[in-house]
């Protein structure tokens, strides 16, 4: 097989927590802490760690605001994160494909 | 000498090319697992952000309007009430539809979704329920308690949906439960009669609740793809 595909792989993204974050960014055009928190099923503190990790790499901006006088987080995919997870999830489908004409 | 006696008896050691071949076939399938949770995710993600004020505030018009048709007219009679209020679901039904449909024609997406059949799967069995003990009751005489039945389904069929749809669905239809099951109970205790008109609890439940959810949903909404 191949290797190169596989470690192409963008580890940021590769953290089964982050990619579930940014998979459920690229499908939503934002989305608040709580929402992703309760999909996920993740504690505030892993959420957050995660979310600071994927907004220094540039690929999630973070928005504060206030709903009915509470604060309001939402997050949402920034070009550079579309753009790294479309070509995390072209990588993974180019590992299947490999694979499979083995 | 052992790795030579095993080959000898013709069962395959945990040599390097079978290391390897494990290898691969693990890297498939981790990778085919990934691609399916991605999927998943993004079904769940991208469910009805959309055209949930207009649906909800939608149905709570036509429950109104048949409940004022209903007193108006005294529709009270027990077919006649059934055949009423399954007539206005259905319009309500069709013309949520029509709202989501126009939606996702808005926003070039396809209209029957992986997202958009989970939902439908989800609200099927507690509407279809309601929906064939509502010709029941209705046929033999018992639409007095049909009011009750219908807001109960329709409250987990809501709580249900709710795991998938944002906007506190879940706690709108728990807002049914509740107060199904505490009516119920006064009723059961006898502090208030079975046999209040059907319409003024349809109107409340069906009618009023959805226009004051769908005010929520209006003045909480943010941006256009806002449930």
């Amino acid at each position: 097989m191949n290797p190169e595909p596989f470690l192409q792989l963008d580890r940021v993204i590769h953290e089964k927590g982050r990619l579930a974050i940014m998979s459920m960014l690229a499908a939503a055009p934002e989305l608040s802490f709580t929402e992703l928190r309760d999909a996920l099923g993740m504690t505030d503190g892993n959420l957050t760690t995660h979310i600071k990790a994927l907004q220094q790499e540039g690929y999630v901006s973070v928005a504060k605001s206030y709903q009915n006088r509470r604060p309001l987080t939402t997050c949402t995919l920034t070009a550079a994160g579309r753009k790294a997870f479309t070509e995390y999830i072209d990588l993974l489908e180019k590992i299947v494909r490999q694979n499979k004409n083995k | 000498m052992a790795k030579v006696s095993v080959i000898n008896t013709g069962k395959l050691p945990l040599d390097k090319c079978r290391f390897v071949m494990q290898s691969h076939y693990m890297q498939t399938n981790w990778a085919e697992e990934n691609l399916q949770t991605i999927r998943t995710l993004m079904e769940r993600s991208t469910l009805y952000r959309r055209a949930l004020a207009p649906i909800v505030i939608y149905a709570g018009v036509i429950g109104v309007l048949t409940a004022a048709a209903g007193l108006f007219f005294h529709f009270e009679r027990s077919q006649i009430f059934g055949l009423v209020w399954l007539s206005a679901a259905v319009v309500a039904v069709a013309g949520a539809f029509l709202i989501v449909r126009r939606q996702a024609l808005k926003d070039d997406e396809p209209f029957w979704s992986p997202p958009t059949r989970r939902v439908a799967q989800t609200l099927l069995p507690p509407l279809a329920a309601g929906l064939f003990l509502g010709i029941i009751f209705s046929l033999t005489g018992l639409a007095e308690i049909l009011p009750y039945l219908w807001a109960l389904f329709y409250g987990c069929a809501l709580h249900s949906a709710g795991f998938f749809i944002p906007r506190g669905l879940k706690w709108f239809g728990w807002i049914y439960i509740i107060l199904v099951s505490l009516a119920l109970g006064l009723v059961a205790f006898g502090y208030i009669k079975i046999n209040i008109s059907g319409h003024w609890l349809m109107g409340f439940f069906f009618g009023v609740l959805h226009l004051v959810y769908g005010a929520y949903l209006y003045l909480t909404e943010k941006g256009k793809n806002a449930a």
